[in-house]
C-alpha cells in the first residue's frame, strides 16, 4: 500500500524520492570489492567487544546478593541454560552446549537490537553471510555430535523414523536427507536473515518516505508524513519484540538438531 | 496423570513442542524435492503437468511424514 503512495509520489515530483532498496544494505566503510571492511563488520566487533565487557564486568565480583547487573546477567543465562538447553536437550548432556548456545543467543540478540538502537541502527544479521555463518556452526555440530555417536552409516539410518511401511522408506530417506543437510540449514539462516532484511527495510521506508513528505510535501502530504512517522515508531516496537524472537528461535533450534542428534532417533 | 509439578531431571519437557519449529522445514523439504523430480521429469518427457502433480505429491508425503513423527505414538 504504502510502497504504492511512495511510488506515485515519486511520479508526480519527477522521482524525487528514492524507495530504499536492498543496495542500502551494502556499505563498506573502508577499501571496496570482496576484502572491504563494511559497517556490519564495525557493528558486529563492536557487539563481540561490549558483550564480552558486559559479561566479564558483572560477573567479575559476583556476590550471592548480586548487583543489578551480575542479576540481569544471570537472568539471561539461566534463560538460556534452563528454558532452552535442559528443556530442550535434556538434563544429561545439555550442559556442554549452554557456552555455545548462550553465546549464540547473545551475540545474535545484541545483533538484532542494534537494529534500532542509535546511533548503530543496523541490524548485522540483514547481511546474509552472517547468519549462514551461524548457522554454519550449528550444521557442523549436529551433524558432528550425531555421527561420533553412533557412527556415519547408522547416522543416515537413523534419519528414517522405525515403524514405516516398507515401500515408503525410500522416499521418506531422500526427504529426510534433504530436510537434514539443506532445508534446515537454509531455513535457519534464511528466517534469521529475513527477518532482520525485511524488518529495517520497513523502517528504513516508514522514516525515509516520512522526512521526505515532511520536507517536500504541502500541507496534506506532511500529515502524511507525520502518520509515517507515527508507523515507523510502532514498527520500531514491533521491531524490538521481532528481534527477541528471532534471536530465542535461533538458539531454540540450534537446541532441537542438537537434541535429535543425541536422541536414538531422530 | 501424573500430579504435582513436573521433574525437571525428566527428560526433554519442551523438546516436542520445539520441534513443532521443524515441522516447516519437512514442508518445504517434499514439494521441492517432488516438484523437482516432477520438473525433471517433464524436461524428459516433453509434458508440462508434472510440475504441480509432483509439488502436491511431495505435499501428501511431507504431510504423512509430520503425522507419522509428530502425531503418532511410537
Amino acid at each position: 500500500m504504502s510502497l504504492n503512495v511512495l511510488g506515485s509520489l515519486a511520479m508526480a515530483d519527477g522521482g524525487g524520492y528514492q524507495t530504499p532498496t536492498s543496495a542500502e544494505f551494502y556499505q563498506p566503510l573502508w577499501f571496496d570489492g570482496p576484502l572491504a571492511i563494511t559497517r556490519p563488520a564495525v557493528v558486529l566487533l563492536l557487539s563481540v567487544g561490549l558483550i564480552a565487557w558486559w559479561l566479564i564486568a558483572t560477573t567479575k565480583r559476583a556476590a550471592i546478593v548480586p548487583s543489578r547487573g551480575q542479576w540481569a546477567t544471570e537472568s539471561l543465562y539461566g534463560f538460556v541454560r534452563n528454558s532452552v538447553a535442559r528443556d530442550i536437550i535434556g538434563s544429561k548432556d545439555f550442559l556442554r552446549f549452554v557456552p555455545l548456545l548462550f553465546s549464540m543467543f547473545v551475540l545474535i540478540l545484541v545483533n538484532n537490537l542494534f537494529g534500532v538502537i542509535p546511533p548503530v541502527q543496523y541490524p548485522t544479521m540483514s547481511r546474509i553471510g552472517i547468519p549462514i555463518a551461524l548457522t554454519l556452526v550449528v550444521y557442523v555440530t549436529y551433524h558432528y555430535i550425531g555421527i561420533k555417536r553412533v557412527g556415519l552409516g547408522a547416522y543416515f539410518k537413523n534419519l528414517v523414523p522405525s515403524g514405516l511401511p516398507g515401500w515408503i522408506v525410500p522416499t521418506i530417506f531422500i526427504l529426510e536427507v534433504i530436510t537434514f543437510f539443506i532445508t534446515r540449514p537454509l531455513t535457519l539462516a534464511l528466517r534469521l536473515f529475513g527477518n532482520m532484511f525485511a524488518g529495517h527495510l520497513l523502517l528504513l521506508l516508514f522514516i525515509t518516505g516520512g522526512e521526505y513528505m515532511m520536507i517536500n510535501g504541502g500541507f496534506g502530504l506532511k500529515i502524511a508524513g507525520a502518520g509515517s512517522f507515527v508507523m515507523a515508531f510502532v514498527l520500531t516496537i514491533f521491531e524490538i519484540l521481532i528481534e527477541f524472537l528471532q534471536a530465542y528461535i535461533f538458539t531454540l533450534l540450534a537446541a532441537t538438531y542438537i537434541a535429535g542428534s543425541l536422541a536414538d532417533e531422530h | 496423570m501424573n500430579a504435582g509439578p513436573p521433574d525437571p531431571d525428566a527428560g526433554h519437557p519442551r523438546l516436542e513442542e520445539s520441534s513443532m519449529w521443524n515441522v516447516v522445514s519437512y514442508l518445504i523439504s517434499g514439494p521441492v524435492m517432488f516438484g523437482g523430480i516432477g520438473w525433471a521429469l517433464d524436461h524428459w518427457l516433453g509434458t508440462e503437468f508434472l510440475v504441480p502433480v509432483g509439488i502436491l505429491a511431495g505435499m501428501a508425503v511431507s504431510l504423512y511424514l509430520v503425522w507419522f513423527r509428530y502425531g503418532t505414538q511410537q
